[in-house]
């Protein structure tokens, strides 16, 4: 069964029609909004079954978009907390993925800034690496970036996509190893994004994350994981009670590859991992539990299946 | 809303330098400097690197004094301020309890004040009493926008403001002692490009 990612907008009235579908059809509901008189769902669906979606959804006024992201972590990784670099472009950035589907945590480096001076510390390291992909998004200047390029992706191990001033054939011709996307033409400045040229370098992200989300989908279905993170995040929304009481919007944020628990990881990761999904297979067989950098989550990481020769 | 007569800002990366301009465009509007900048140069070298803006304000606004902001009434020892412009009140406050004590200095509503002169003071000599030096207020607001436009890493800053001439010098490494001779090369160009 092929999932795939959709974004659903429609009224508050007989919602509860589709949120009973999604699940009737094997789908997952990954985030719900409930803004004034709309609903928003982000969803992954059966690719089969869109039609039907759309069908229930059309005497409701419901709308059914292609989210090519849900079901995604990505950090947007601003050089510095300063005003040079925020609200943009790094909030314009992030708050545009997100309409994309996207989960975006904004991580602003303490000391990123500056082509020679530019640090990233091991905390700001491992909180990256524990997203599905990560965006720098550098300055204006060829020079600086060229320089700072390598501080910047030592021992980062998830896809790079690089945003800034220089054009992106720029980009490709100073960066080197290359990194999985780039975005030239959005560096740093220091007023709103509403111009259609500034919109059209903002759906180029999209673009370049989706293309590069694809090929991540792609190289795991190779290898397929143990779980469907949208289907771990289910079980565990039914085996612990105490989520529940989790005052954050999204308690378990689905990656690509796992999920992140916002329960304290020493309280919870044995009543986790004991979690039985299916006769005789219990969480701990198929996942990797450890703390999160971000606070004390709890970071799961779904084995392949060639690791555990078991499918749930 | 008036114009600069000269903005250029020049870099040995063109495609780095237009956004610059368009950085430093949007900050000294915000920041609402049009009308007071007369003519801005601003040159950058990422190789360097170096930052290096140099720019000439209009007719810098003279000190405000009370007579500026306030009707003064003189009856005996009893001064009474109506107030016209509050924007210094605040200051004006803080200099008249320091000058005369909190005692001495009454505000029955919002736009008078009255001020009870001792023996030894002209009454009249408050008129001219300075309330606030809007250079300096505006040396720390161009220092500030310069600040901001120019890249964040560029930490080691040198700035002067005299007579209506400003410059700011940023670097990400040590500044030579004498930067002199880089901002005079930039007021160059900038006479010369009129």
């Amino acid at each position: 069964m092929n999932l795939v990612p959709v974004t659903y907008k429609g009224g508050v009235f007989r919602h509860d029609e589709i949120l009973d579908l999604i699940e009737d059809m094997g789908g997952y509901i990954i985030q719900k909004h409930m803004i004034a008189q709309e609903v928003v769902l982000q969803a992954l669906i059966p690719e089969d079954d869109i039609e039907i979606l759309k069908k229930v959804s059309r005497p409701l006024a419901g709308e059914v978009i292609p989210a090519p992201l849900v079901g995604t972590e990505i950090a947007v990784v601003s050089m510095s907390l300063e005003i040079h670099h925020l609200p943009h472009a790094s909030c314009d950035v992030a708050e545009y993925l997100r309409t994309a589907g996207a989960k975006t945590n904004m991580i602003g480096l303490a000391r990123g800034f500056g082509k020679r001076i530019g640090l990233m510390s091991d905390e700001e390291r491992d909180i990256i690496n524990e997203h599905d992909l990560v965006i720098y998004l550098f300055g204006n200047f060829e020079t600086c970036i060229k320089e700072k390029m390598p501080t910047f992706r030592r021992g980062i191990h998830i896809p790079i996509i690089v945003c800034g001033g220089p054009s992106k054939e720029a980009l490709m011709k100073i960066i080197d190893p290359k990194v999985a996307g780039y975005v030239g033409g959005l560096g740093r400045f220091m007023h709103r994004t509403k111009e259609p040229s500034e919109l059209a370098r903002l759906d180029e992200i999209v673009a370049e994350v989706s293309r590069v989300i694809g090929n991540k989908r792609a190289e795991i279905a190779k290898d397929p994981l143990s779980i469907v993170p949208a289907r771990l995040m289910n079980t565990i929304y039914e085996s612990v009670p105490d989520i529940q009481d989790v005052m954050s919007p999204i308690p378990v944020v689905v990656q690509m590859d796992g999920v992140r628990v916002k329960l304290p990881y020493d309280h919870y990761v044995s009543d986790i991992s004991g979690i039985e999904v299916d006769k005789g297979v219990h969480l701990s067989d198929i996942c990797d539990f450890s703390p999160s950098r971000m606070r004390d989550y709890i970071l799961v990481k779904v084995k392949p299946f060639s690791e555990t020769s078991l499918m749930v | 809303m008036p114009t600069l007569e000269y903005f250029e800002v020049d870099s040995t990366e063109k495609a780095g330098g237009e956004m610059y301009r368009r950085i430093t465009s949007t900050v000294i509007t915000d920041h609402n400097l049009l009308k007071v900048l007369e003519r801005l140069r601003i040159f950058i070298d990422p190789s360097v690197p170096i930052f290096i803006a140099t720019g000439i304000t209009r007719s810098v606004p003279r000190l405000i004094r009370v007579s500026d902001l306030a009707g003064v009434a003189i009856d005996g020892s009893k001064v009474t301020l109506l107030i016209a412009d509050e924007v210094y009140l605040a200051d004006l406050l803080q200099i008249l309890w320091n000058k005369f004590g909190k005692d001495q200095v009454g505000q029955p509503d919002r736009f008078t004040i009255e001020i009870q002169v001792p023996d030894d003071l002209q009454p009249g000599s408050i008129e001219d009493l300075a309330v606030a030096d809007p250079t300096s207020g505006l040396f720390r607001d161009l220092i500030y926008s310069m600040q901001l436009i120019c890249p964040e890493g560029f930490r080691i800053k040198k700035q002067a403001f005299n007579e209506g001439r400003f410059w700011f010098v940023a670097s990400e490494n040590t500044l030579p002692e004498d930067v002199s001779p880089l901002v005079e090369e930039q007021f160059a160009i900038m006479r010369r490009e009129g």
